[in-house]
């Protein structure tokens, strides 16, 4: 199956980002018709009539999440949630560089769809290039009367912020994101109150991943049925997936979910290269639990997936060949975690660094077979227990490592333990965190 | 305030009772289950969740719930012991040693910690853990009077709420992330707030230490005495901890109705002067050691040979016990009139202020809708008061309107603040009064900022907040009318709103209940005029009086006029000081009486609210001090007026006989947490004196109001300006030295730099302090401490207005 491009549709068009070229493929015709002759509560209705699942991880309809937002006159916001640090994932970064009126679009419905009339893009910091092009989209969308007091005269006002995170992957946390918009530390609040109720400022707060609000202008243009015509009946409409790792031709690829997770890998992003086969990948982003060759015809769902005890995540799929270790892997990812850990509730913060330390005794030679057991009932400890998903997402695949490749650990462990066997050849990126500290 | 309906749930089998939307965590104690938590304190405000300890499963929700953070429904089912939940809670304390050194016998919290006993309640019992843990510099100062291990710490977060959300200081915080956090000041600066020993109680591991306390004692060798502390008018309740006879820390006593179960730094640490060796421990007789009868005698025949010409003051610290037995010494034995406070206000108002039917209980801050506060700022007077204020402002909503002459520490939660000249207060509280009352206000320079402040006060919804000082001086009696004024205007009483008052003295209200103020004897009743401070002081100096009798009072250093009331000190014939320490009102003193410390005394005192608290020994007498009240009752019996008091319990029988409102009060009633006299049936009893209308006294003008050249001159009290920082080692470093505050535009005119050394001079008298340039000050004035140990303000008596000179 080839792609489906919606959202894609015109991608490579050197002009979309402006709103001249932009315009030119019907741009901005969603919003003027939204505004100037939808109701709000309809379009709503439309969006949760869709099945428009959200794609920054969660996938909770969309349209349910914003009919949880109390009615009237109150100070409401939108979010969209630009933080995209998950490993792996690299596809909003190429929808708001490429299409950035796409979300403009999307943002300013949403926004009217719930009331708002303050909206704010939290981007990561490191997309610096981005946010750069988001803050020229704006102004041009500001110039046209797409955003401001009184949005193509309707009335009604969204005034949209593009603001810059400081570069921590726990601000993709949704109550996280809204801490650090308020300019606190970015850690997560304990929920409920959800952002529906009780979010930015306090005020009631809907947050959506980018390609999320980029789906909405299309479903106004072409109605829930047209979008629910895409996809599975749980998972309807197309998604942009990122592929990555041991493929030939890594990148973003739009398609109808429901697609053989082979096609995607093997069809779309090439494969692994000549003579080699793929060991282990991970379906949506590293914190999703691995998955095996022989789990690659999956269709490419929520559901599906979830039924095979993983998830489909943000849509990013990493690709580990029979030249990559496995418990490299598990360490690598447990570092990025443990690094990440905002260190606000006890399973995640202990657990990441415990596991780190436990994953380093492997390759030092330190370990036993027996810290096996140890590594994965901690895992196990840290899942359903943190106040965040965080400590989930270290648990959840290095976990899942250790129970689908016990066998390579055993072997890792026995090698490491042998005489002259020096450490890991870690690249240096990747060189021992020093877990104790030496602060004050 | 609306009633919240009771619910049922079930937990672990048991149906408990519980008031809906209460927090799980403390519903399933009504079940006797306990939930084992480290992060949930509500003192703190809203659950974090952040330790997740109290895991329980809920039936009809899949996953594990916070206890501390689920608010109960109706027919909710709880489990806290299954398979589960216990994996889960063993998994939390396994984590939190993961770091954690099990270092517990050389622990200071060893024996009295949370985490010991949750890992031995809900932990696994043995340790998977063998990589290594994470170290720091140990144990490192935090301030001089908190010493942190980082290592110990379990990363709770309370103390870093503690200093974000309830004292505000906003000092502490979580530094770096994840694993790698600690807890931290800005660029390692030292953590100095007023309240900040908080956080050593709040600390459920070793990781917060007192300075003082490290290595004293293990909790089988202590034993906790409860009693209050009257080291100001907050009168918190505390824990005293005894080991050897001597005070070794003091905790909290929470006590929601005084306290919230906080104290301040002072009350904290500024117990090391009970057992100091400087105090004063024997009977004295003109400056020689003296036994207990020779001295009683030799007291009552040089005071008995000055019959009416015999005044008292009584301080702060009193006791009501002492208080009404040196009135009556003076009244009774020796036929004076003469007895007043060093908080003395005019009778006539103060008595109105205190009707019953105006009274409000400090809690009620948190349920009225605005709180005026004029003429006060409770961080430096009744710091226990500011932390309430904040809590009201944060959490209930509270609207706060700020009058004073000084910027007070709640500036900036208030919804509007207004500043007045030094001298000012009686114009500005007219003004005010004006502004509220029915007829059209009169001119006025204050009518823009009174009209601001009235537009957020609405009659019955608020609280009235008085500094006493505004009932001081020559005009004092002006001020309180126009402050019954605007309490009548505001309709302020029990039922909504209210009144209550600031002291600078501890037991302020205490003294002038029991009759400590001229012309106003026990209950206020009427009785014979007599001399206030000033004509006290007057009169010893002319020899118009032959001595007068000191009870916990320092007047050369607390009152206006030091050098007046040395010279006055000097010339009296005989001076009978009651006091711990040898100060500078004891050195003129002839007769001495050592004085007990405030946890060796039996007795009772008045909160600022009218609430009566116990005081409980705690500790005995050290040397040869013994009860006041029992000296003097000899006292009075040397004098041929037997009062028939033998113990401490008949002083407040013999109180309760006269104070018509205090009638009946015993110990036991009063109890662990006090009761409010204004809730007892004998309040009925009350019945405003007549102490003369104010309005007659109006028409005293100020003698100081003449337009002054310079800057005018205003005093205020400095939290930590004072005895009690001089008598504590460890406090010391906290006492200040004189300042002077100027505002930056003065100060500029003036070409004075912050820091810049000055002398502040009029009339050839000056003291030496240092500029201090302050943003929000009202230009036209400069501030100084009072009561510092050199350099005191007080040398300036009834100046108006100062010049400062570069040094």
């Amino acid at each position: 199956m080839p792609e489906t491009r919606v959202l894609f549709r015109h991608i490579d068009d050197p002009q979309l980002a402006t709103i001249e070229g932009y315009r030119r493929h019907d741009g901005y015709k969603a919003l003027e018709r939204a505004f100037r002759e939808l109701d709000p509560s309809d379009l709503l209705a439309a969006f949760e009539d869709s099945g428009l699942r959200g794609r920054g991880g969660a996938g909770f309809s969309m349209g349910k999440k914003g009919s949880f937002l109390p009615r009237g006159e109150m100070r409401k916001y939108v979010c969209c949630n630009a933080d995209e640090s998950e490993p792996g994932a690299f596809k909003d970064r190429e929808l708001m560089m490429k299409n950035p009126h796409q979300l403009i679009e999307g943002v300013a419905i949403a926004s009217l769809a719930v009331g708002a009339s303050h909206a704010f893009i939290f981007i990561r910091g490191e997309y610096w290039e981005v946010a750069d092009i988001l803050d020229r989209a704006v102004a041009e969308a500001y110039e046209a009367n797409y955003l401001g007091p009184n949005v193509v005269n309707s009335g009604a006002k969204v005034e949209l912020v593009v603001h810059r995170g400081a570069g921590a992957y726990i601000c993709g946390e949704e109550t996280a994101l809204l801490d650090a918009l308020e300019g606190k530390r970015g850690n997560p609040r304990l929920k409920p109150p959800f952002p529906a109720i009780e979010g930015l400022y306090g005020g009631p707060t809907l947050i959506n991943n980018v390609e999320t609000l980029s789906n909405l202008p299309h479903i106004v243009n072409n109605g829930a049925n047209w979008f629910k015509s895409f996809g599975t009946e749980q998972s309807p409409g197309t998604k942009v997936v990122s592929v990555s790792g041991c493929v030939e031709r890594p990148g973003n690829y739009e398609v109808e979910l429901g697609i053989p997770s082979r096609e995607l890998i093997f069809d779309l992003a090439g494969g692994p290269a000549e003579d080699r086969r793929v060991k282990a990948w991970f379906p949506g982003g590293s914190s999703s639990p691995v998955l095996t060759e022989a789990e690659l015809d999956l269709p490419y769902t929520f559901e599906d997936l979830a039924e095979a005890g993983s998830m489909l995540g943000s849509g990013s799929i990493i690709v580990a060949d029979d030249t990559v270790s496995v418990p490299e892997l598990a360490l690598r990812t447990a570092r990025f975690y443990h690094h990440e850990s905002c260190g606000k509730c006890t399973p995640c913060r202990e657990g990441t660094n415990w596991t780190v330390k436990m994953l380093e005794r492997i390759t030092r030679g330190e370990a036993t077979p027996m810290d096996l057991e140890i590594i994965a009932s901690v895992q196990e400890n840290i899942i359903g227990h943190c106040l965040c998903v965080l400590g989930d997402s270290m648990a959840m695949p290095v976990g899942a490592m250790v129970a689908k490749f016990r066998d390579e650990f055993e072997a890792a462990i026995e090698a490491a333990r042998r005489p002259g066997a020096g450490d890991f050849d870690l690249s240096p990126i990747d060189r021992p965190l020093t877990t104790g500290v030496s602060a004050p | 305030m609306n009633e919240r309906p009771q619910v049922t749930l079930v937990v672990d089998g048991l149906e408990v009772q519980a008031t809906e939307g209460e927090m799980l965590v403390d519903a399933a104690k009504g079940g006797d289950v306990e939930i084992p938590v480290f992060c949930y304190e509500p003192k703190l405000g809203g659950p974090v969740g952040a330790c997740r300890m109290c895991l329980v499963e809920i039936e009809g929700i899949p996953k594990l719930q916070t206890a501390c953070s689920t608010p109960i429904r109706d027919g909710m089912v709880v489990y806290t012991g299954t398979d589960r939940v216990v994996e889960a809670q063993n998994a939390v304390v396994e984590f939190l040693l993961v770091n954690h050194p099990l270092d517990c016998p050389v622990c200071d919290k060893g024996g009295e910690c949370p985490l010991q006993d949750i890992a031995l309640g809900w932990g696994p019992g043995r340790s998977r853990v063998t990589d290594p843990k994470r170290h720091f510099r140990k144990p490192a100062p935090l301030s001089p009077l908190v010493r942190i291990d980082r290592e110990r710490c379990i990363l709770c977060y309370r103390c870093v709420r503690f200093s974000q959300e309830v004292a505000e200081d906003e000092q502490l915080q979580l530094l770096e992330r994840g694993a790698s956090s600690y807890v931290g000041t800005f660029d390692e600066r030292p953590y100095i707030a007023p309240f900040h020993g908080n956080i050593i109680e709040l600390c459920p591991v070793g990781a917060l230490t007192a300075e003082a306390y490290r290595f004293r004692a293990r909790p089988w060798d202590i034993e906790d005495a409860g009693s209050i502390c009257t080291l100001c008018p907050s009168q918190c309740n505390v824990k005293f901890t005894v080991r050897d006879e001597r005070v070794q820390r003091v905790l909290a006593r929470d006590n929601h109705e005084v306290d919230n179960g906080w104290l301040c730094d002072k009350g904290r640490f500024g117990f090391q002067m009970i057992s100091s060796e400087e105090r004063i421990t024997t009977p004295r007789l003109n400056g020689n050691r003296a036994d207990w009868p020779t001295t009683v005698a030799t007291a009552a025949q040089r005071l008995g040979s000055g019959e009416r010409r015999i005044a008292a003051i009584v301080g702060g610290q009193v006791s009501n016990e002492e208080a009404y037995l040196v009135q009556r010494i003076v009244r009774g034995a020796l036929g004076s009139p003469h007895v007043t406070s060093a908080d003395e206000l005019p009778a006539g108002p103060v008595a109105r202020l205190s009707a019953p039917e105006l009274g409000a209980a400090i809690s009620e801050i948190e349920s009225v809708e605005s709180v005026l506060l004029i003429g006060a700022d409770p961080l430096n007077s009744m710091p226990i008061l500011d932390l309430r204020l904040r809590k009201a402002v944060r959490h209930s909503g509270l609207r706060l309107v700020v009058a004073s002459e000084r910027p007070t520490a709640l500036d900036g939660g208030a919804e509007e603040t207004a500043r007045y000249a030094p001298g000012d207060s009686a114009d500005f509280l007219t003004a005010l009064a004006a502004e509220l009352g029915p007829d059209p206000a009169p001119e006025s320079p204050h009518a823009a900022d009174a009209e601001r402040l009235a537009g957020e006060l609405r009659p019955g919804k608020t609280l009235v907040i008085w500094g006493e000082r505004l009932g001081r001086g020559p005009r004092g009696e002006t001020a309180l009318g126009s402050l019954l004024e605007i309490v009548g205007a505001l309709d302020c009483s029990a039922a909504g709103g209210g009144v209550f008052s600031v002291p600078d003295g501890s037991n302020a209200r205490g003294a002038r209940e029991v009759g400590c103020l001229p012309g106003s004897g026990p209950g206020f009743a009427s009785v014979e005029d007599g001399r206030n401070l000033e004509a006290i002081k007057q009169g010893l100096t002319d020899g118009e009086l032959d001595g007068v009798i000191l009870l916990h009072a320092d007047p050369v250093r607390d009152l206006p006029d030091g050098p007046g009331w040395a010279r006055a000190l000097n010339r009296a014939r005989t001076v009978l000081s009651i006091s711990c320490f040898e100060d500078a009102s004891t050195k003129a003193a002839d007769v001495v009486f050592p004085a007990e410390a405030y946890a060796e005394k039996e007795g009772t005192v008045t909160h600022p609210d009218g609430r009566l608290q116990r005081l409980r020994p705690s500790v005995p007498h050290p040397d040869d001090v013994r009860p006041i009240w029992q000296a003097l009752a000899e006292l009075a019996a040397a004098l041929g007026h037997e009062t028939e008091i033998d113990s401490a319990p008949e002083a407040l029988d013999a109180i309760g006989a006269e104070v018509p409102f205090y009638a009946g009060l015993t110990p036991e009633e009063i109890g662990g947490t006090g009761v409010r006299w204004q809730d007892r049936p004998e309040a009925s009893a009350w019945a405003t004196p007549d102490h003369g209308s104010p309005e007659a006294a109006t028409a005293a003008s100020d003698p100081g109001t003449e337009p002054a050249e310079g800057l005018r001159l205003g005093t205020y009290r400095d939290l930590w300006a004072g005895e009690v920082t001089d008598r504590n080692v460890a406090l010391r470093f906290l006492a200040p030295e004189q300042r002077v505050e100027l505002a930056p535009a003065d100060a500029e005119r003036l070409g004075l730099g912050d820091g810049d050394e000055v002398e502040v001079r009029s009339n050839g008298t000056g003291v030496r302090a240092r500029v201090q340039l302050r943003e929000r000050l009202r230009p036209g004035a400069a501030y100084l401490i009072e009561g510092t140990a050199t350099d005191n303000a007080n040398v300036f008596s009834r100046v108006r207005s100062v010049e400062i000179e570069k040094r």
